[in-house]
């Protein structure tokens, strides 16, 4: 898949990210995925980092969106494909002209989007509950980051949705992948922290430049190069990632074609 | 002694099987993620968490905090899988129609649990040792054992009464996410419980975990079991009721289900 596709297919794109976003207000899964867990996460964040006032508040606020963006990412976009298996309607999206791709694109735009509400809320408990007075100090390099964030974290999801289908035992380590990846990608704390070997890992998550951005960002703390950096990091992750999303949805297409797997477990 | 016989073998059996039942289908290797990695990134998180909040000093307090939590991943989820997993299985007619006891039958289901919960737990101590610094060489390590063992079983208690919430509604993995996400905050494990507002203190009090915390904190910093019997007699009371209480539900249930048709249904 690459951007031109998505452009002439851009109306599929919007209309997907709209039904899925219907359908997910109604899963009890989703919201609490999207919305609770991130609150809960942001609650402890909040109470335990109350000692370093309205900067470790904004720190939590955004942090927690990031969990939430994460696993949203991890339980609902990864599944994105196999949803459609089991509700018995893979095989009518994979025999559409449009390419398949860009419909689980839209799928995922959609679970970013409303992963993006639980920032909102994080905000605005902390605001409300425990009376911080946040502001934002690079707003409009904020708002940028938040659309690079959205950029590189859809594109990521293309790429686990179809290892997820393939691979039905890389989807067992589903909930042991969650929280190392909020560890690794610095979302409540500075990656700073862990011990050196781990810092490699780090810059190959796509969400450890999203936490640089946004955190740099929303905290004053990261210098305009700094947050170019984690930007381009970004939009060169998106790259890769469509890329090999392209190649294993070919991949992952073919093989249920041959094996006639397209509608089984 | 007949009868004791084979309620022990009712009891028993239903625990194996339905331990056996509840993870045929993982492969010993999903079986380690979930048991062993996920636990540990969740401790490694909080506790990297906390010391980043209030210093290096304070590690051990969230590495036994979190240590404990994990029983909740055993005593909610795999026990409330145990019982409504017979209803997903299509089983729940077959086991209402039957004469047995339905107290063992209930307690058969969490018996398994609370034995993987405490070898979950066990787990986390070890990572807490082995990787995180944690100093267990003032503690009593049998009155430790019985800590983790009473608040393993306390917490299947509750686990035992959202099971029976799992035979009227389809819903239950969104509650008992929520449960177990609200423990993190509830129960003492990440926030000293005097930092936390009153109506929230009461709550706690009122769940599992709470204490078994506490006494887990006081017995890896010196004290002896007569000094934290209180807390752990509480933690037993806790499961106790919890365990009760989801019998009398899971007996309502039932006659409710039999009387209105609708053992099957939503």
């Amino acid at each position: 898949m690459n951007v031109r596709t998505l452009i002439k297919y851009w109306r599929t794109v919007l209309v997907v990210t709209e039904m899925t976003l219907r359908m997910n207000f109604m899963e009890p899964f989703v919201i609490f995925t999207v919305l609770i867990q991130p609150i809960v996460i942001a609650l402890l964040g909040l109470w335990m980092l109350q000692g370093r006032g309205a900067e470790g508040a904004i720190f939590v606020v955004v942090g927690s969106g990031l969990t939430g963006l994460w696993s949203s990412l991890l339980f609902i976009s990864g599944n994105s494909i196999n949803i459609e298996r089991w509700i018995g309607t893979l095989e009518f999206l994979v025999g559409l002209p449009t390419p398949f791709e860009v419909i689980v694109f839209g799928k995922n735009l959609a679970n970013v989007l409303q992963s993006l509400g639980a920032m909102i809320l994080g905000y605005l408990i902390a605001a409300l509950f425990f009376g911080y007075s946040l502001t934002i100090e690079q707003p409009l390099l904020f708002a940028l980051s938040v659309l690079f964030t959205v950029l590189g974290f859809v594109s990521f999801g293309l790429v686990i949705a179809p290892i997820f289908v393939m691979n039905p035992g890389v989807q067992g380590w589903q909930n042991a992948m969650e929280f190392p990846v909020y560890v690794l990608c610095g979302f409540l704390f500075p990656v700073a922290l862990l011990p050196g070997w781990t810092t490699p890992i780090s810059y190959l998550l796509p969400p450890y430049w999203a936490a640089v951005a946004l955190h740099g960002t929303s905290t004053g703390g990261a210098t305009f190069g700094q947050t170019l950096l984690a930007w381009g990091m970004l939009v060169l992750f998106s790259m890769v990632d469509l890329l090999i999303a392209s190649r294993l949805f070919t991949l992952m297409l073919y093989k249920a074609r041959a094996d006639a797997t397209l509608g089984l477990e | 002694m007949r009868r004791i016989l084979n309620g022990f073998r009712l009891f028993w059996q239903g625990a194996i099987l339905a331990y056996v039942a509840l993870f045929h289908w993982l492969r010993p290797i999903q079986y380690a993620a979930s048991k062993i990695v996920m636990p540990l990134a969740q401790m490694f998180f909080f506790v990297y968490l906390g010391t980043f909040a209030t210093g290096a000093d304070n590690a051990s307090f969230y590495i036994i905090g979190n240590a404990l939590q994990i029983a909740a991943v055993s005593g909610i989820y795999g026990v409330t899988m145990s019982i409504g997993g017979e209803r997903d299985a299509g089983t729940l007619p077959y086991l209402f129609g039957t004469p047995a006891n339905r107290m063992l039958i209930f307690l058969g289901r969490a018996f398994m649990n609370v034995m993987d919960g405490a070898v979950g737990v066990v787990i986390a101590f070890m990572w807490g040792v082995l990787l995180m610094g944690l100093d267990l060489s003032n503690t009593n390590m049998a009155a430790l054992a019985l800590t983790v063992f009473i608040t393993t079983f306390s917490t299947c208690g509750l686990g035992l009464l959202l099971g029976s919430l799992a035979l009227v509604t389809v819903n239950v993995m969104f509650i008992n996410n929520l449960v177990y996400f609200l423990l993190l905050i509830f129960s003492g494990a990440n926030i000293p419980m005097q930092n936390l507002p009153g109506w929230i203190q009461a709550i706690s009090s009122a769940l599992p975990l709470t204490r078994g915390i506490a006494t887990a904190r006081l017995l890896v910093g010196g004290a002896s079991l007569s000094e934290v019997g209180p807390l752990l007699w509480g933690e037993l009371g806790i499961g106790v009721m919890y365990s009760l209480l989801g019998y009398v539900l899971f007996t309502v249930f039932e006659i409710e289900a039999k009387r209105r048709g609708t053992l099957e249904l939503v």
